[in-house]
C-alpha cells in the first residue's frame, strides 16, 4: 500500500473517530463550545491590553489576531486529527500499543490518528474566526496562512509524540510530556520580541515555540518565502526526530497486562 | 510443515522494587532498585500447520509474554523464533497479514461503535477488496451467530457476545495462524462452551493453525490435541491432550444443590464426599475409576437436584502433579 493508500486508511480512521465522538452528542457539542469560550476569554485579555498600550515588542493588535489565528488553528488541527499524539506516553506506559503492533499498518500514523480530539474542534473553529478578524482575505495571504499553519500543526503534533515517546526510556512520562507541550504552546502565545538570549535559543531549538507562533506570523505578515521554507525544514526535521526516537524506543516496549478498550 | 519454530526463546524484564509506604517511595526516588525478572526462560518448540495447540500455565507463567514475542509485539532478550518463516519482531508488518490475534483482556473492537464498523476498518487495514470482505464477513457472521449484534454498540454487548465478535474480526483476513490469548476469560459456562464449539468447527473446516493460551483446563480438554504446559517461563509438559487427561485431569469436583434436605448421608461408589450440608454437597471423583455420567445419573436418581457444577482441578494443581511425577518422589499412577 503506497502513500495514497495510507492516506485513504487515515481518512477512514478519521471518519470512524468522528462517528465514535458523535455517539455522545451533548458531550461533543459542549466541549467545542467550552473551548471557544475559553479561547475567547484569553483573547479578550489581549484586546483590553492593546486598548491601553499601542504596541508590545513590535506586536500590535493586528499581529495578535494573526498569532491567535495561527496558534489555535495549528493546535486544533494537530490534536483534532492526531488526537492520540497527546496520549502517547500513557499508551506506552500502560502497554496499549499491542493493538497497533498486531496489525499490518505503519504504527505511528495508525496510533496517532486512532483518536480524535473533541474540545480541540473548538480551537479549530476559533482559529478560523480569529483569521477573519485579521482582514487578510486575499488568496496569497490565505494560501500562506494555510501552509504556515499546517506546518505549525505538524511541529505541534510531532513534538507531542516525541516527548510522549520518552516513556519508552523513562517509564510513565505523561506528566512531563504534558508540561513540555504546554510550555511549547505557552511560549508561542506571546510576542517573540519578549524573549532574549538563551531563552530565544531554547525557543528556536529544544522547545520550538517560535515555529508555531512567531515564524508563521512572519510568513503571513511579511509574505516571507524564506521563513516558510525554514518552517517546512523544521517540520520535516521534527518528524524525522519523532520517527527516530519512536523506533529506538519501540525496541524497549514492555507491553503490560492492563485491560484496554478502543474508544 | 512447521508454522512456528522457537529455539531457546528468552525474555527478561527490569522490574522496579520498592518497600511499602511513603518511606519506601522516598528511598526509591533517591536510589531506585531494579530486579531482573525472567518471564520466559528458554522455550523451544515446533508447531505444525493446521495444529490446534494449547499453551497453558498459571498466571505469570509467561504465556502472554511468549505470544507477544510470536506476534512481534515484544523483542526477546535472546533466542530465535520463526512464525510462517518470518522473524516476528523484525518482520512484524509482513507477518501481521497472515496472522490473527485475540487478547482476551485487550479488545480490538471500538467500544462506542458497533462491531460492523471495526469489521469495515479491518477490511481497510488488511486491504481486502469489498467483495472478498463481504463474503468472508457474512460467512463469519453465520458461523459465530452474531447477525443481531452487528449494529449494536460494543459497550452494550455481553462479554460472551463481544468475544464472539472479537474472534470473528480476527478471522476476517483468512489468517493462517490465530493466536487466542485467554479467549474464554470471564465467560460463563454456556458462553465458554459456545465459543469453544465455534472455534472447533472453524478449525475443522478451514484447518487454521490455532495457538491457544488459557489457564482453564476445560478449554484444552474440549479443543486441543496437543498441550504445552509452562511454568516460571519454562516448558514442563509437551504432549498429547489425552496424555495430560489420563495423567493429570482425572480428578473432577462436583458441586450439587438439592431441592430438599438430605438425610445427612450420601453414599456413592468411587466418590469421596468433601463437604455435605443440608441442601448441598461437594464431591470428588477419580474419572479413571468411574465415569462422571454414572455419578450424575446416581445423584439424579436419588435426589431432586436444582443445580450441579462439574469442575476441573485448578491449573496450579495440574502443575503440582506434573512436578510430583517428574521428581519421581510421588509418582502418579497412570490410569487405563
Amino acid at each position: 500500500m503506497g502513500i495514497v493508500g495510507e492516506m485513504r486508511f487515515v481518512g477512514h480512521l478519521m471518519r470512524l473517530n468522528l462517528a465514535s465522538n458523535m455517539e455522545y452528542r451533548a458531550s461533543f457539542v459542549s466541549q467545542i463550545v467550552g473551548m471557544l469560550i475559553n479561547n475567547g476569554i484569553y483573547f479578550v485579555f489581549w484586546l483590553l491590553f492593546f486598548d491601553r498600550f499601542q504596541e508590545v515588542r513590535g506586536y500590535r493588535i493586528d499581529e495578535i489576531y494573526l498569532l491567535f489565528a495561527v496558534f489555535t488553528l495549528a493546535f486544533g488541527m494537530a490534536f483534532t486529527f492526531a488526537g492520540n499524539a497527546l496520549e502517547v506516553a500513557g499508551l506506552i506506559a500502560q502497554g496499549r500499543l499491542d493493538y497497533y503492533l498486531t496489525l499490518p499498518r505503519p504504527i505511528l500514523p495508525h496510533l496517532i490518528f486512532s483518536r480524535m480530539g473533541q474540545s480541540t474542534v473548538g480551537d479549530l473553529t476559533f482559529g478560523v474566526l480569529a483569521y477573519l478578524f485579521t482582514g487578510r482575505l486575499d488568496l496569497v495571504s490565505i494560501g500562506l496562512f494555510v501552509a504556515a499553519t499546517l506546518l505549525a500543526a505538524v511541529i505541534f503534533a510531532t513534538f507531542a509524540v516525541t516527548t510522549g515517546a520518552l516513556a519508552f526510556f523513562f517509564g510513565n512520562t505523561a506528566q512531563l510530556s504534558s508540561h513540555l507541550v504546554q510550555a511549547l504552546g505557552s511560549f508561542a502565545l506571546y510576542p517573540f520580541g519578549l524573549y532574549q538570549g538563551a531563552a530565544r535559543l531554547i525557543l528556536l531549538t529544544v522547545i520550538p515555540s517560535a515555529f508555531i507562533g512567531a515564524v508563521p506570523v512572519q510568513v503571513v505578515q511579511l509574505r516571507d518565502g524564506g521563513a516558510l521554507v525554514l518552517l517546512a525544514g523544521v517540520a520535516i526535521l521534527s518528524a524525522i526526530v519523532m520517527v527516530g526516537v519512536f523506533r529506538v524506543g519501540l525496541r524497549r516496549y514492555e507491553s503490560g497486562s492492563a485491560i484496554n478498550i478502543n474508544i | 510443515m512447521a508454522s512456528i519454530v522457537l529455539k531457546d526463546l528468552r525474555k527478561a524484564f527490569q522490574v522496579k522494587r520498592k518497600a511499602a509506604g511513603l518511606g519506601g517511595s522516598l528511598a526509591s526516588l533517591g536510589r531506585p532498585r531494579y530486579e531482573t525478572v525472567e518471564a520466559v526462560r528458554g522455550i523451544s518448540l515446533e508447531m505444525e500447520s493446521g495444529e490446534l495447540l494449547a499453551f497453558i500455565g498459571p498466571n505469570g507463567a509467561g504465556k502472554s509474554t511468549t505470544i507477544k514475542m510470536l506476534t512481534g509485539i515484544l523483542h526477546p532478550t535472546s533466542g530465535e523464533a520463526q512464525v510462517l518463516g518470518f522473524v516476528p519482531w523484525k518482520q512484524r508488518r509482513e507477518l501481521a497479514y497472515h496472522i490473527g490475534s485475540v487478547f482476551g483482556q485487550k479488545p480490538q473492537l471500538w467500544y462506542h461503535l458497533p462491531p460492523i464498523d471495526t469489521f469495515d476498518l479491518f477490511a481497510h487495514i488488511y486491504e481486502l477488496d469489498r467483495k472478498t470482505y463481504e463474503r468472508r464477513r457474512d460467512f463469519l457472521v453465520e458461523a459465530f451467530d452474531i447477525r443481531d449484534l452487528l449494529e449494536v454498540p460494543v459497550r452494550k454487548l455481553s462479554l460472551g457476545q463481544r468475544m464472539r465478535c472479537e474472534i470473528a474480526a480476527s478471522l476476517l483476513h483468512h489468517p493462517r495462524i490465530v493466536f487466542l490469548d485467554e479467549p474464554t476469560i470471564g465467560l460463563d459456562v454456556v458462553a465458554k462452551q459456545q465459543l469453544r464449539d465455534t472455534i472447533k468447527q472453524l478449525h475443522a473446516e478451514e484447518q487454521t493453525t490455532i495457538f491457544l493460551t488459557s489457564h482453564d483446563a476445560g478449554d484444552i480438554e474440549s479443543l486441543c490435541e496437543r498441550v504445552v504446559v509452562i511454568n516460571h517461563g519454562q516448558v514442563i509438559f509437551d504432549d498429547a491432550v489425552k496424555v495430560l487427561k489420563r495423567r493429570y485431569l482425572r480428578r473432577k469436583v462436583i458441586e450439587v444443590r438439592f431441592a430438599e434436605p438430605t438425610n445427612g448421608h450420601l453414599d456413592l461408589a468411587g466418590v469421596s464426599v468433601i463437604k455435605l450440608g443440608r441442601y448441598g454437597a461437594k464431591l470428588e471423583l477419580d474419572t479413571s475409576s468411574r465415569p462422571i455420567e454414572t455419578v450424575i445419573q446416581d445423584l439424579m436418581a436419588g435426589h431432586s437436584i436444582v443445580d450441579i457444577n462439574v469442575m476441573d482441578p485448578p491449573m496450579e494443581e495440574i502443575i503440582r502433579a506434573i512436578y510430583q511425577r517428574d521428581s519421581a518422589f510421588e509418582p502418579v499412577a497412570e490410569g487405563a
